[in-house]
């Protein structure tokens, strides 16, 4: 009884704020704004449909929406880089393994999801990038970056669909604190001229914000309170890591704050928070609380 | 009439439930500049053209008003080799089509162009003619301007097209998922000659695609330019030595260069830069004297084939350690073996040979049919492939020295230095020869320029007009990068 109670409570919260979300997008997109916050509510929408799917349906419905993410952030990654006309067969390779690893999400096989792209994938990309054609030159930089991509892309913004199999609302904790570090990091990232302050102010500001929310919603979670406050504390300092490495990503693939278009730059700015947080809160539940 | 309605319907219906959601899911799309069609109800599209989705991307901006009444120009002999996709194209985008060639005398090649634009409908042209090389925009073809020119007034709009080269290139029928960024210009009414007006079209869309807003689509270049290597070519005597020292001097006021000559220095702001030597130089030397010293032409050759070779291999060394932007080299491996090879053989070569030698030399076989004669004929080719010594590689610029032989003979005689046992007057004379016809060859064959300059005068003015040359093929290569600036 009390059970049904939470899940419904659960749901209603989960409904509204999707709503809240939707409603702040349209009119963003009639009233014609363009900053970072505005395109940052359009992927957390992404994410809360996503949860939302998940929570009327199933997981396994979910984590499609999210497979839809991560391609378009490959998609727009791979814009990004040279690619050389042998690379071509490689690059389809990398597209394939998103449906390959979200279906072994789907299918609850951990130990294949684990090793789906770092063995399998990782393996079969230089294979094709050789049978593409004879041009040797750039190869060992061409397999780098394509593996790179994926890695980031998909292996790490998968994780938070086989988060989303534990708990949904485990995934949507993770996608909350990281919004609130995100914010906090977007208006006092760049307040002093030492990086390394900057980045520990930030985790300073974060945690009076994130520990609490963490707390509260431990009820919903299922994540112990200790060990939430822990994440709580835990998840800013990967959002400032991801960050900090991120940026350096984007400033050689030629992508500037001041131009963020989709397929310039955009979903991988929006998503570089994900990047660490994801995985290591994946694991980090995994390992203590399952 | 009734059919012609619902066949309509029908294809703004595939247009809008399958083209178009398809186009945006698979490849991203940014569009800039859509009002622009607001301002036109009839219109002629020019865009550039690189790959087969161009048409899928320009169908895509249409308004839906405009799907059934835009014709792209395309030609008939290219999609008709299939049925289907004839069918498929000629149903959903309802083509005009073309034949390449010459058009018969007396007929309008313009007739089907004209009547759709007469019945006021409108139509999709690419004025370069066929899918250029990725990303670079070729010249237009004369027909746009022939076009515009009988319809003044008509309102053209040109389209940029940035990603499909990389989406579907030509070279590839792999299609991959990639954005593509689209901008649409304001419309451009055009007045004067034909002639006028296709450059006048041209230079707009060439100035759409180096815009503030295209170079912020565009992907910065990650990839390092090689450095520009300039051969100095000549007949011993020549003073290529010296000319070649000369040049990478004056080159090094701007930016760092090398000099592969019998020594390699590095220079910067015309000084030279003290580094410690690579192992390779320190063998081709002792090749090199040995060469030198040689007594007779048999133990000549061996030691100065190695030494070329070397030679060629210090490029790459040089590149990969200290990366100049530009690589002066007294002689280059390539060409030098070439005229070699021209002037040993009994008879003189001619310049197709010559031709299929370089593609040898260079690794470029697969431009080559398998059954060429030029295997059989030059069985070394295929040591020179087993043991991946067929990396020569071919300068940029090429700059020849050309002297009469006995002019060289008395330089020779001047230097007080043992002659090398090839230095006679008449293999001189034939080796300018073969010279000769290696540069033109290069010219003709790889569009490489080649500068052919007097060696009589002194060695200064000679280097003067070589240093002219340079910048001026320099320049014209910035510009054909950059032409904003």
């Amino acid at each position: 009884m009390i059970n049904a109670m939470f899940s419904s409570v659960s749901s209603v919260t989960l409904i509204t704020a999707t709503v809240c979300l939707l409603v702040v997008n349209i009119v963003r997109i009639i009233s014609k704004k363009r900053s970072f916050l505005n395109s940052y509510l359009t992927y957390t929408l992404v994410f809360f449909i996503c949860f939302l799917t998940a929570q009327i349906f199933s997981y396994k419905v979910g984590i499609w929406v999210l497979a839809l993410l991560s391609f378009t952030a490959l998609r727009e990654y791979f814009s990004l880089i040279n690619i050389r006309l042998q690379d071509r067969l490689g690059i389809l390779g990398a597209y394939l393994s998103i449906p390959f690893m979200y279906y072994l999400i789907q299918i609850d096989w951990y130990g294949m999801f684990i090793i789906s792209i770092p063995v399998y994938t990782f393996l079969a990309i230089p294979l094709l990038v050789s049978l593409g054609g004879k041009e040797t030159q750039g190869t060992v930089f061409s397999i780098g970056a394509i593996d790179f991509g994926l890695f980031l892309c998909v292996f790490c913004i998968g994780h938070i669909g086989y988060l989303l199999s534990f708990a949904i609302w485990k995934a949507v904790f993770l996608v909350i604190n990281v919004a609130i570090c995100d914010v906090i990091i977007y208006y006092i990232g760049s307040r002093f001229r030492s990086k390394t302050l900057n980045c520990f102010v930030c985790w300073l500001l974060s945690l009076p914000l994130t520990i609490p929310v963490s707390w509260l919603l431990c009820y919903w979670t299922g994540i112990p309170p200790l060990h939430s406050i822990i994440l709580g504390a835990m998840i800013p300092a990967l959002v400032i890591i991801g960050h900090r490495s991120t940026d350096y990503v984007k400033a050689d693939l030629g992508v500037t704050d001041d131009v963020l278009f989709p397929g310039r730059g955009q979903i991988m700015d929006n998503l570089k928070s994900f990047f660490y947080a994801a995985p290591v809160m994946f694991h980090y539940i995994r390992y203590f609380l399952t | 009439m009734m059919r012609e309605r619902i066949s309509s319907l029908i294809r703004i219906a595939v247009h809008v439930i399958l083209l178009r959601p398809l186009v945006k899911l698979i490849f991203g799309v940014s569009v800039l500049g859509r009002d622009n069609f607001d301002f036109a109800d009839k219109f002629i599209i020019i865009s550039n053209h690189n790959s087969h989705l161009d048409i899928l991307l320009l169908f895509s901006l249409l308004p839906l008003s405009k799907i059934s009444i835009t014709h792209p120009v395309a030609e008939e002999t290219y999609f008709s080799k299939s049925k289907i996709i004839y069918f498929l194209v000629g149903f959903l985008l309802q083509p005009i089509w073309i034949t390449r060639g010459k058009p018969e005398k007396g007929s309008d090649p313009f007739a089907g162009i004209k009547a759709q634009l007469d019945s006021g409908h409108n139509v999709i042209i690419f004025p370069e003619g066929s899918r250029g090389k990725p990303g670079e925009m070729q010249s237009f073809k004369s027909g746009i301007g022939r076009l515009v020119v009988q319809y003044p007034g008509l309102p053209i709009i040109p389209v940029y097209l940035s990603g499909p080269e990389r989406s579907l290139p030509k070279a590839s029928y792999l299609l991959l998922p990639l954005w593509n960024h689209i901008i649409i210009g304001p419309p451009q009414i055009c007045t004067g000659t034909h002639k006028e007006i296709t450059r006048q079209l041209e230079s707009v869309l060439t100035g759409l695609s180096h815009s503030e807003s295209a170079r912020q689509r565009q992907r910065k270049a990650t990839s390092e330019s090689p450095p520009l290597s300039v051969a100095v070519l000549g007949i011993d005597g020549s003073g290529k030595s010296t000319i070649s020292k000369h040049i990478a001097v004056r080159f090094s006021a701007e930016s760092s260069t090398c000099l592969i000559s019998d020594r390699l220095d590095l220079y910067e702001n015309t000084e030279v830069k003290v580094v410690q030597p690579l192992g390779y130089e320190k063998v081709r030397k002792v090749i090199s004297n040995y060469a030198k010293k040689a007594k007779s032409l048999k133990l000549y050759k061996i030691p100065k084939m190695t030494e070329l070779l070397l030679r060629n291999h210090l490029y790459f060394e040089v590149r990969r350690w200290y990366n100049p932007e530009m690589i002066v080299m007294d002689g280059s491996p390539l060409l030098n073996m070439t005229a070699w090879a021209v002037l040993y053989r009994d008879r003189m070569l001619d310049e197709e040979t010559c031709a299929k030698i370089i593609m040898l030399l260079t690794g470029r076989e697969e431009e080559l049919k398998p059954d060429d004669p030029i295997f059989s004929e030059f069985k070394e080719s295929q040591y020179f492939r087993s043991l991946k010594l067929n990396n020569l590689i071919l300068p940029d610029i090429v700059i020849f020295i050309d002297l009469y032989p006995e002019t060289a003979n008395t330089r020779i005689a001047k230097r007080g230095e043992d002659r090398q046992v090839h230095e006679t007057s008449e293999k001189l004379a034939r080796l300018r020869e073969a010279y000769k016809m290696v540069c033109k060859v290069i010219r003709d064959r790889w569009d490489i320029p080649v500068s052919i300059i007097d060696g009589e005068e002194s060695l200064e003015a000679v280097s003067a007009v070589a240093e002219r040359f340079i910048t001026e093929v320099i320049r014209r290569k910035e510009g054909k990068n950059d032409p904003t600036d």
